[in-house]
């Protein structure tokens, strides 16, 4: 975006042409600290050990480490945890996002206001800060090491909340309106207009959610302590504590793999996501 | 077929009344217009009817049925929004059928009526395309399909031309017209355009400040308005209302020399005289001097004064006339209307200005 937005712009002077060059030598720069890293793992995948910390162009290439890596931990069942483990957030978040929102966007009630102000300030705690307490919580109601503990804290997002909110906001009154004359309940107003209307803010923030938990590490690195439980970010940090070796080519092949299906997601569907960002208002 | 029922009806948003003390009926297969400048209240008042807002006060009857606190859809009305209301992600077909498919009306049914609606309106070919994809007068055509084929007893429309071209807002309150007529359809109209109101209605409620100020068929509104504000609000350009005073023998122009025009006193009164029904004559009622003449083509407008006081006169065509010539207008006693100026309210004063046709003033 920035690059595009600068090339548009006319350039009057040496000065400013000089600025835009270092500007652009700029942004190179930091494109490439961001992406190195990735290249190394890439590199490192797909080379024998002894490639790990010699750099050979014409280096054999090789998948055995991504086999070594699939038969040294049950990266099968890590892969479906992660897989359930992101769809019930989602569907929670959904579910539980869209009612609240309607809610605050349509129905007026006593204390709506500060409802919604406490919604917000949840915006504003970083999730870490509550893990202690959130722990306590699920000891409580006794389901640690499940995928609904990894779940629970998550499934009432705030920002789901706010953003769906502003979406309903943007309806146009006339619609629900019509839609209340021709006989739609509050639940088929909802689903009929609402949801559908939002529909490229349901892909961003669906977006964010499954990238979010997808990588999410801490927190059920605190709350699963068996392989039935586990997802891929926690199996993949059990897999590469130094108790086992540190075997970095086996690492990074793990680590590829793990982050694969959304990469590869990603990708596919670019442009569709980037309407829906675009749209969403979310950059 | 059911009619409308409206008693007492008050909606008061916050500190602020919409709505005051509106009472009127709507009877089967009849047209009532809604008029008024913006903001008056029309909306508020059909939004009552609808059940779309509670009624702060009052009782809403569709066709002999207590509705006040009904909800819109069991009102049995189909309602047709300013701007339309489509709903953006369905396509034509399925925005006309989404009323029919939420009550659960069976396929065949369904087919039946948007086949008829398509019909009526041409829509046939348009079928399968989304709102964005459609003209104003096309994405109004939709909103009357869903009111069509909802063959509700009642249609209820909020400025459903107002954002379409002069043209094509012509050809559709005509056809909104003949709609309501075939279909015998009971409808109540909303809109702050008089030439709309005039040419649509059986029965024109105007409103202003949230209460009636008249309601009247067309034609009466226009010979006999109740109050000043509805003189004014009627016709084009608006009635010349002319402040009177005492003089001799009777009321007369403020500021002239006579003669009189009513009996009595005259201050505190006002005279209403429609530009067209004024006419430039020799043996003229009052001398005059024109100001101004403005050209519109079939007809144009002087503007002339009489006494102290302004009206503006209606001519056919440029006549011999310039800025400056004195002449001398005449009209026919049936045009005078007298208004109390502080209440606004009409007044029934003898009127002392005789036919002013030769004949009779020979044999007088
Ligand atoms: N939801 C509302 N809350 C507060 N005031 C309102 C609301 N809707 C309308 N009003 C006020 O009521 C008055 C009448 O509005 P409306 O019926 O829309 O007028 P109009 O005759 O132009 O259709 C206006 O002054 C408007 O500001
Ligand atoms: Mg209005």
């Amino acid at each position: 975006m920035t690059l595009t937005a600068l090339t548009d712009q006319p350039v009057h002077s040496r000065g400013q042409s000089f600025w835009r060059a270092v500007e652009l030598a700029g942004c190179y720069l930091l494109g490439a600290l961001w992406v190195l890293p990735l290249f190394y793992a890439v590199w490192m995948a797909f080379h024998a050990a002894e490639y790990e910390v010699r750099f050979d162009l014409f280096a054999p290439l090789t998948l055995g480490n991504f086999v070594d890596a699939w038969n040294a931990a049950p990266f099968a069942r890590y892969f479906l945890n992660t897989f359930v483990l992101i769809t019930v957030i989602l569907a929670s978040q959904f579910v539980i996002c869209t009612l609240a929102a309607y809610a605050f966007a349509r129905y007026e009630f006593r204390g709506k206001t500060i409802v919604f102000m406490l919604v917000l300030l949840q915006l504003m705690i970083m999730p870490e800060v509550l893990l202690v307490e959130n722990y306590r919580t699920m000891v409580k109601l006794g389901v640690i090491d499940t995928v609904l503990a990894m779940g629970l804290p998550y499934m009432a997002s705030a920002f789901g909340i706010f953003l769906l909110r502003q979406a309903f906001l943007t309806v146009p009154k006339e619609l629900d309106d019509a839609a209340r004359v021709e006989g739609a309940g509050p639940l088929g107003i909802l689903l009929k207009v609402y949801v559908p209307l939002s529909r490229p803010i349901y892909v961003a923030y669906g977006l964010v959610s499954v990238s979010y938990h997808w990588n999410n590490l801490l927190w059920p690195l605190v709350v699963t302590n068996s392989v039935s439980t586990r997802p891929l970010t926690v199996g993949l940090q059990v897999f590469a504590s130094p108790d086992q070796g540190v075997q970095w080519s086996i690492i990074s092949a793990a680590a590829l793999m793990t982050s694969a299906p959304l990469l590869i997601g990603f990708l596919l569907f670019q442009r569709q996501f980037v309407q829906s960002f675009m749209r969403a208002g979310i950059k | 077929m059911s009619g409308i029922e409206i008693k007492n009806l008050h909606k008061r948003w916050a500190t602020f009344d919409a709505v005051r003390d509106v009472s009127f009926t709507v009877a089967p297969g009849t047209l009532t217009v809604l008029l008024g400048p913006s903001g008056c209240g029309k909306s508020t008042t059909l939004r009552l009817i609808a059940g779309l807002d509670a009624a702060t006060s009052g009782q809403i009857l569709i066709g002999g049925r207590d509705v006040t606190t009904a909800p819109p859809a069991r009102r049995g009305l189909a309602m047709v929004f300013q701007n339309y209301a489509l709903f953006p992600h369905l396509s034509v077909a399925e925005n006309i059928l989404f009323g029919l498919k939420v009550r659960r009306v069976p396929a065949a049914e369904r087919t039946r009526r948007l086949r008829k609606a398509a019909d009526i309106l041409g829509l046939g070919a348009l079928l399968e395309r989304k709102p964005s994809q459609l003209s104003g007068g096309q994405q109004q055509r939709v909103a009357l399909g869903r009111a069509i084929v909802a063959e509700a007893p009642i249609c209820l429309m909020d400025e459903p031309l107002s954002n379409l071209d002069a043209q094509l807002r012509h050809e559709m309150r005509k056809e909104i017209r003949s709609i309501q007529q075939s279909l015998n359809m009971t409808m109540v109209y909303v809109t702050h355009d008089q030439i709309e109101a005039m040419s649509l209605a059986d029965q024109v409620i105007l409103m202003r400040g949230g209460s009636i100020e008249q309601k009247a068929a067309p034609v009466d509104l226009y010979l006999k308005p109740a109050t000043s504000f509805a003189a004014r609000f009627i016709g084009t350009p608006p009635m010349n209302l002319i402040a009177l005073a005492n003089g001799k023998g009777g009321a007369i122009v403020k500021g002239s020399q006579g003669p009189a025009l009513v009996e009595g006193s005259g201050d505190g009164l006002l005279l209403g005289l429609r530009p067209e029904e004024i006419r430039i004559e020799r043996e003229g009622i009052v001398p005059a001097t024109i100001r101004s003449i403005e050209y519109h083509g079939a007809d144009s407008i002087l503007e002339c004064a009489v006494g102290d006081q302004l009206l503006l006169v209606r001519v056919e065509g440029i006549r011999r006339h310039t800025v400056g010539d004195t002449v001398r207008l005449g009209w026919l006693p049936e045009a005078m209307h007298i208004f109390d100026e502080a209440q606004s309210q009409r007044v029934e004063r003898k009127v002392l200005v005789r036919q002013a046709e030769p004949a009779l003033r020979v044999a007088t």
